[in-house]
């Protein structure tokens, strides 16, 4: 038997008896504002955690299921930021819809402890179990609001459609293992390199990819991600749209970079296809949306098809660009759902393209905030967003897939339309009625600022996060 | 193949068993009774092909895996029901086709 | 295998695939639901067959026996309308079909070619070999993370399905154990100075009936 070295598993075992202390303490008469705060506090005692335990050399614990690296760390500091920064700006927005409960904010937890889970996965089926108790969490999320149709029906759409991805993805998974006989990443990647029965590892592959795809949201397998952007309450959409995006490319890596890396010849192709679809579908369809919320659900599917991307040159630079692209990518989503419900009132949701009309006027701060995400997503420099657009290039062009990033690039020019005509709505036109100005408080402002701060600042130097994704690799 | 059943017997049963849940997820997109139930058809025949290759190649982590796929899909179900009956108190209905709040 | 196995195989794996079939293509939903237990059934048998004991029972015990139950109480408890769940099916079925049939048949052409020779692990096993024990020497150690997340999971699904479906109705007595922990003596016990005269006789000992006894004795 193997060490076991359970130490290595300290932020998630921390993050999960966090979330079963917290409710614990939701059955007393505590306010759900201290839940909140409390829950953010176990989410940075877990990153602290990770920092103080920042792992420099590779190695395994739990007899081989969990992978203790640079890489797994990235990844898990990534997705314990993007869920404090969710749930931060989501308090207000949760409390006025009765939401900012014990549970929502355990299952929260419960969910990030899946993603660290995931992030760390060095076996086949550590890595399932992690994506399920993620996708599990976040379903329950979304159906909290039960007296809300919308919210129940896009749970329910999740679920089923979630579901199915799992089963695609373990139909696949079993015929890797029907094929190598391993479940352990290293060993199948060792095993598929030479494997003979190299029919039916294609045809687990195929599914496997399939089933990333589903989840990643990544077109033709994008069908339910609109419905649910747009059904969730804001502060769920903010959840699933920020971190698990995160455990998404770590999936993707984990399977396809990791356990199937002597495949790497097939499943780009099939990536660079999706890839493409993705750009095609989520930048296009966007344009013809009305709703704020819509458009940026359809926005994340093309933002997806940058990801795979950069992950289809196959090469550590192009796996470090996607990466660089995934946190950039959860920043900016975060911070454009969370404008969506600090705007909101607690009668009124703030969703739709004509609410944006004249925000400039009405609300400088929030204002500002949103031209800045609506740049740094167009990819305009010296923002963020335009940074992660770059290196994928790079990476892709490097890696010889000059016209995967050609049609990137001219998609992206697509997508600029869009995003600048809410820069548009917010400055140029006048507020439909008499809109009352929804002002920030004190906090949120504060959040706010950071939130875009950082995405300059990011855009400005990128190196040092740069640097950290390639080292994760390198 | 020859007749008597061998591995290769058992997965082409796993992938008729498959198919016939995605067919089933395909057909009844609006009953979502039964996309839950041939979702199950879809994990047990996942299941059938994990045993049977941990039998046949003497390997135990497939039954380990089948072991907590059958605990995972367990919690599934408990909360894909769940999800459904708090949708059928707002509806009265599991027709896809009835709930307008979502278009396209 | 033997010839008897072999028959066992074509059986129930027959019987599997017919169930299987009879639950996505009939109407009620409680038949589809007694069919799915029945394919559970042939396909424990099969599991039988290839030397899974244990997880076969699994199979039996927790899923036909709890999740099942669970599906056909739901399928009873809601009220559906049955032919308009049915819309469409005819329309689909072509196409369904069609490319269930392309895809099945290029699987079956590789699991044709594959190079899967060997015996099932029924045939290879000592007669006390217990597959509850091979399982239950690796669940506990070189599997003990997933055990772990198995145990959150299901953490997850009863938090989820309470929180989802738990109802407080007003006519419904229930007891608030944070109120009854954070009750103080106050709450319950008033205490009353009462000034007693001076005694120009014997006050009768006896006269409120909530006047806790003992504090005011000593005054």
């Amino acid at each position: 038997m193997a060490e076991l070295n359970l130490g290595a598993a300290a932020p998630e075992l921390f993050l999960f008896l966090g979330g079963c202390a917290l409710l614990l303490l939701a059955t007393t008469r505590l306010s759900g504002r201290l839940l909140l705060h409390g829950a953010n506090l176990i989410l940075a005692g877990a990153a602290l955690l990770l920092w103080l335990a920042w792992p420099a050399e590779i190695g395994a614990a739990f007899s081989g299921l969990y992978e203790v690296s640079a890489l797994t760390a990235m990844l898990q500091m990534g997705i314990l930021l993007a869920t404090i920064g969710a749930l931060s700006y989501s308090g207000d927005y949760l409390a006025q819809r009765g939401m900012l409960t014990g549970e929502y904010l355990a299952l929260g937890l419960f969910a990030a402890t899946g993603m660290l889970l995931l992030a760390a996965a060095r076996h086949l089926l550590a890595l399932y179990l992690g994506l399920e108790l993620m996708s599990l969490s976040l379903y329950a999320m979304i159906a909290l609001r039960r007296d809300d149709v919308r919210a129940i029906e896009a749970a329910l759409k999740y679920f089923v459609l979630g579901a199915i991805a799992s089963g695609l993805l373990l139909y696949g998974i079993s015929l890797v293992y029907a094929a190598t006989l391993q479940l352990e990443l290293p060993a199948v990647a060792a095993a598929a390199a030479d494997a003979e029965a190299r029919g039916v590892l294609l045809a687990g592959l195929a599914f496997i990819v399939a089933g990333a795809a589903f989840k990643l949201g990544a077109a033709p397998f994008h069908m339910w991600l609109p419905d649910v952007y747009d059904g969730a309450p804001t502060a769920a959409t903010m959840f699933i749209g920020g971190a698990p995006k995160i455990a998404a490319y770590a999936l993707a890596i984990r399977l396809l970079a990791g356990g199937l890396e002597p495949l790497v010849e097939e499943w780009s192709g099939l990536l660079a296809s999706l890839a493409v679809a993705s750009l095609g579908v989520g930048n296009v369809i966007a344009i013809a949306q009305t709703s704020v919320k819509r458009m940026l659900a359809y926005s994340a599917i093309s933002h997806m098809g940058f990801l795979l991307t950069g992950i289809v040159a196959g090469s550590e630079e192009g796996y470090a660009a996607a990466m660089f692209y995934a946190f950039v990518y959860a920043l900016m989503s975060i911070g454009g759902f969370g404008m969506l419900a600090l705007l909101s009132r607690a009668d009124a949701e703030f969703e739709m393209l004509a609410d944006v009309k004249g925000l400039a006027k009405r609300n400088p701060a929030a204002a500002a905030l949103t031209l800045i995400l609506m740049l740094s997503m167009a990819g305009i420099p010296p923002l963020a967003g335009f940074y992660a657009k770059l290196a994928v290039w790079s990476a892709a062009v490097g890696a010889g897939w000059t016209w995967l990033a050609v049609v990137a690039g001219l998609f992206s020019v697509v997508g600029a339309f869009y995003y600048l005509r809410v820069v548009k709505l917010m400055y140029f036109d006048a507020p439909d009625g008499d809109a009352p100005a929804v002002a920030l408080r004190g906090p949120y402002l504060l959040l706010a600022a950071a939130n875009g701060l950082l995405i300059i600042l990011l855009g400005l130097f990128p190196g040092g996060l740069l640097r950290a994704c390639q080292l994760a690799f390198g | 193949m020859t007749l008597a059943p061998g591995l290769a017997h058992f997965l082409a049963l796993g992938s008729s068993l498959f198919l016939i849940g995605i067919m089933g997820v395909f057909l009844n997109r609006k009953n979502i009774l039964i996309v839950l139930m041939s979702i199950e058809l879809m994990l047990l025949a996942v299941n059938l092909n994990f045993i049977a290759l941990a039998s046949y190649l003497d390997d135990l982590g497939g039954e380990v895996f089948v072991f907590f796929i059958l605990t995972v899909a367990a919690a599934e179900s408990a909360i894909g029901l769940a999800i459904l009956v708090a949708a059928f108190r707002l509806r009265r209905s599991i027709n896809v086709e009835d709930w307008k709040g979502l278009s396209g | 295998m033997s010839a008897f196995e072999g028959f066992l195989f074509y059986a129930f794996g027959a019987l599997l695939l017919g169930s299987g079939l009879g639950v996505i293509f009939l109407r009620n939903p409680v038949h589809c639901a007694l069919l799915l237990v029945l394919s559970f059934v042939a396909a424990a048998v099969l599991w039988l067959l290839l030397g899974a004991e244990f997880l076969a029972w699994v199979l039996i015990l927790v899923y036909v026996g709890a999740v099942m139950v669970l599906f056909l109480f739901v399928v009873m408890m809601l009220d559906l309308n049955l032919d308009r769940l049915r819309e469409g099916f005819w329309r689909y079925l072509p196409v369904g079909v069609g490319v269930i049939l392309v895809l099945g048949g290029q699987l079956m052409a590789i699991f044709a070619t594959g190079v899967f020779e060997a015996e099932p692990k029924s045939a290879r096993v000592a007669e006390d070999y217990s597959s509850a024990k091979e399982l239950g020497a690796v669940l506990y150690t070189d599997y003990l993370l997933a055990f772990e997340i198995a145990a959150a999971i299901l953490l997850v699904a009863i938090v989820a399905a309470i929180a989802l479906t738990m109802r407080r109705r007003p006519e419904n007595k229930q007891i608030e154990p944070d109120r009854q922990v954070a009750v103080k003596a106050a709450d319950r016990l008033r205490m009353e100075q009462i000034s007693v005269a001076p005694p120009p006789a014997p006050a009768p000992q006896e006269e409120g009936e909530d006047k806790p006894a003992p504090a005011e004795n000593k005054q």
